[in-house]
């Protein structure tokens, strides 16, 4: 596809605004705490709609719908069983210890919750892994926009990296929420169009649910056995591995997520941050999902909205912007490129801004340089953006290189984080619960992930250490890998910390349900109440899962 | 700073040029559509920048 001037003329428009943002929100930076946690005194709203926007990265985009064409409506699996879900949960039952402990980040709520050593775990794991994803992205989009747009990699890795860099470096995360806000609105004003458009061109849903197979317009029908739906997964691997452990991991634990709400102004406003942006988040399956849904009915009638790769099989990633050329007109076609831009940008800054926190407070403030004045941890977040940011590129020319390692990077990853849950739920919920029952936890957890991979093959992945089962998919390995880890560490975590000493009351003030005051919102005005607008989302959710049932 | 103000500000201009490119050149439609995409989406934007601008001054 080619751009006309119009186009560009959208996208300069849209960088002129980003750094404008970012200029104007300069003057707020004045301690390391502003640049860092917005100094707790973001409104409602922004931290809403950020906390989701930080999440929508070009690579989120671009694979809900690639996984739309390819899996159907199983995919909102992802939102109304994964996502949502876990959002009340934090909203409702965890923030009141992430804010009330006043801990900056959430490794720091480890180290006040248990100690040290499990406190640089979760930091480190969290600072290499932020750098690598957000390198991981860079590469996909500088080869997107090679491939569809013919832009040269190497400019627009440097030249959407650079202008990133420059509005976290001037308003730290303060200009990161900000123009998330911008971003979210932009994917969604960008994307709409193209759902409808493709929707109506597939003849609204009664016209897909006749191009398509059942299987691709029922998200619960097919998931009685792992051989009767694309996906290869069956309902438990489902409900317990992304419902339950996958998304409540990254919903629940992610820092990148939880900053958003840490930055709110008041405790009412960090518990209500996930359940407001609950509210839109409902909603994306319709814009993200649903192109690719459509794309898919399309096909037959138009091969060219799915693209093929060299070998014969369709490219799903192609997708989205196949569907962009083919229904946005140059002008258009402009905001789609920019919206495209504009969530790999939000995907970007939500992991730099979290990275310089976390090397921040809990590596170098706890590690390297424990009583220096204020200014010198300012000096140090603004130094941790550049070399993020440097250490991200360096990345993503890694990735061209050798695509490999990323995916094993990936796939280590994957085993450090699919535990976190367990820590979390029984250090917030069970007083018993010891620094060194925690960090056994984790650690077993993790090797649990490990040795489940090993021991299993799916798509001719795993199985190092042998086959004891073979999964329908990868996805459905991915799902029992956690599902493992996740029980090992929550009973590995019980066992070691009824050998260890029990932490005093007095220790966990504050910090686990029990040992601290619930905050109080029976009298206040219903939309002021975190239970009310958790049920009303909850309703939501329940109506369109039976809906797509 | 209010977002809303530069928000309101960046949707009626894109929605502003999406409606003059729709009213000048629109028998140039995309592939697979016969319909003004230019002039409706830009005509969204230009009432959601509407709304934005509205309610950063409605504030002030």
């Amino acid at each position: 596809m080619a751009l006309g001037p119009v186009d560009y003329l959208i996208l300069v428009l849209y960088f002129g605004f980003v750094l404008g943002i970012g200029w104007l929100l300069k003057k707020r930076v004045s301690t390391s705490e502003d640049f860092l946690t917005s100094g707790r005194s973001v409104p409602l709203w922004i931290t809403s709609l950020a906390f989701i926007a930080a999440n929508m990265g070009a690579q989120e985009m671009i694979g809900m719908c690639a996984s739309g064409a390819k899996y159907g409506i199983l995919t909102a699996h992802f939102y109304w069983l994964g996502a949502i879900p876990a959002m009340l949960f934090v909203g409702v039952f965890m923030m009141p210890f992430y804010y009330g402990s006043r801990a900056r980040s959430v490794p720091e709520y480890l180290k006040l919750r248990f100690d040290e050593k499990t406190r640089t775990f979760n930091a480190l794991t969290f600072a290499v892994m932020t750098v690598f994803s957000s390198g991981i992205s860079m590469y996909a989009l500088g080869r997107l926009f090679e491939l569809v747009l013919g832009w040269s990699f190497t400019t627009s890795v440097l030249v959407s990296a650079a202008i990133v860099l420059v509005y976290t470096y001037l308003g730290g995360l303060t200009s990161a929420l900000y123009n998330e806000v911008l971003q979210f609105f932009l994917i969604v004003l960008g994307f709409a169009p193209l759902a409808v458009l493709s929707i109506a061109k597939s003849g609204g849903w009664e016209g897909i649910q006749a191009r398509l197979k059942p299987v691709m317009t029922h998200a619960w029908a097919n998931l009685g056995s792992a051989s009767s739906n694309p996906m290869g997964v069956e309902i438990f691997g489902m409900v317990m591995g992304l419902g339950f452990v996958l998304s409540f991991g990254y919903w629940c634990t992610n820092y990148l997520v939880i900053q958003r709400a840490l930055a709110a102004k008041d405790m009412s406003s960090a518990r209500r941050t996930p359940l407001v942006a609950a509210f839109p988040k409902i909603f994306l399956p319709f814009i993200v999902i649903a192109p690719g849904l459509a794309a898919a009915a399309l096909v037959s009638q138009f091969p060219s909205v799915i693209p093929m790769k060299a070998n014969g099989t369709p490219d799903f990633d192609m997708v989205l912007t196949s569907l962009m050329s083919s229904f946005y007109p140059s002008g258009l076609l402009g905001v789609g490129i920019t919206a495209l831009m504009a969530s790999f940008m939000s995907g970007m800054a939500g992991n730099v801004t979290a990275l310089n926190t976390v090397w921040t407070y809990d590596i170098y403030q706890a590690h390297i340089r424990k009583n220096a004045p204020d200014s010198h941890y300012l000096w140090v977040g603004r130094a941790t953006t550049i070399v993020g940011t440097a250490l991200s590129i360096l990345c993503a020319y890694v990735a061209t290189l050798y695509n490999n390692i990323m995916d094993l990077l990936q796939l280590v990853f994957g085993f450090v984080n699919a535990p976190l849950f367990a820590t979390f739920l029984l250090g917030m919920f069970w007083k018993r619960t010891t620094g060194n029952g925690a960090f056994a936890g984790l650690i077993s957890g993790t090797t649990a992930a490990f040795f489940t991979w090993s021991l299993t093959v799916a798509e001719g992945k795993g199985g190092i250490l042998g086959n004891v089962h073979e999964f329908g998919s990868t996805m459905a390995q991915n799902f029992w890998v956690a599902i493992m880890a996740w029980c090992t560490c929550f009973v590995v975590t019980i066992i070691v910390s009824l050998m260890t000493k029990a932490p005093t009351l007095h220790e966990l003030k504050g910090l686990v349900w029990g040992a601290t005051e619930m905050p109080e919102t029976r009298h206040e005005a219903w939309f002021r109440r975190p239970v009310l607008l958790a049920a009303i989302v909850a309703i939501i959710c329940i109506a369109l899962n039976v809906w797509f049932r | 700073m209010d977002l809303r103000l530069p928000a309101g500000l960046f949707f009626s201009a894109v929605g502003l040029i999406l409606c003059l490119m729709g009213l000048v050149s629109s028998g140039k439609p995309a592939p697979l559509t016969d319909i003004n995409v230019n002039l409706y989406s830009g005509a969204a934007m230009l009432i959601f920048g509407g709304v934005m601008l509205w309610a950063s001054r409605r504030k002030a």
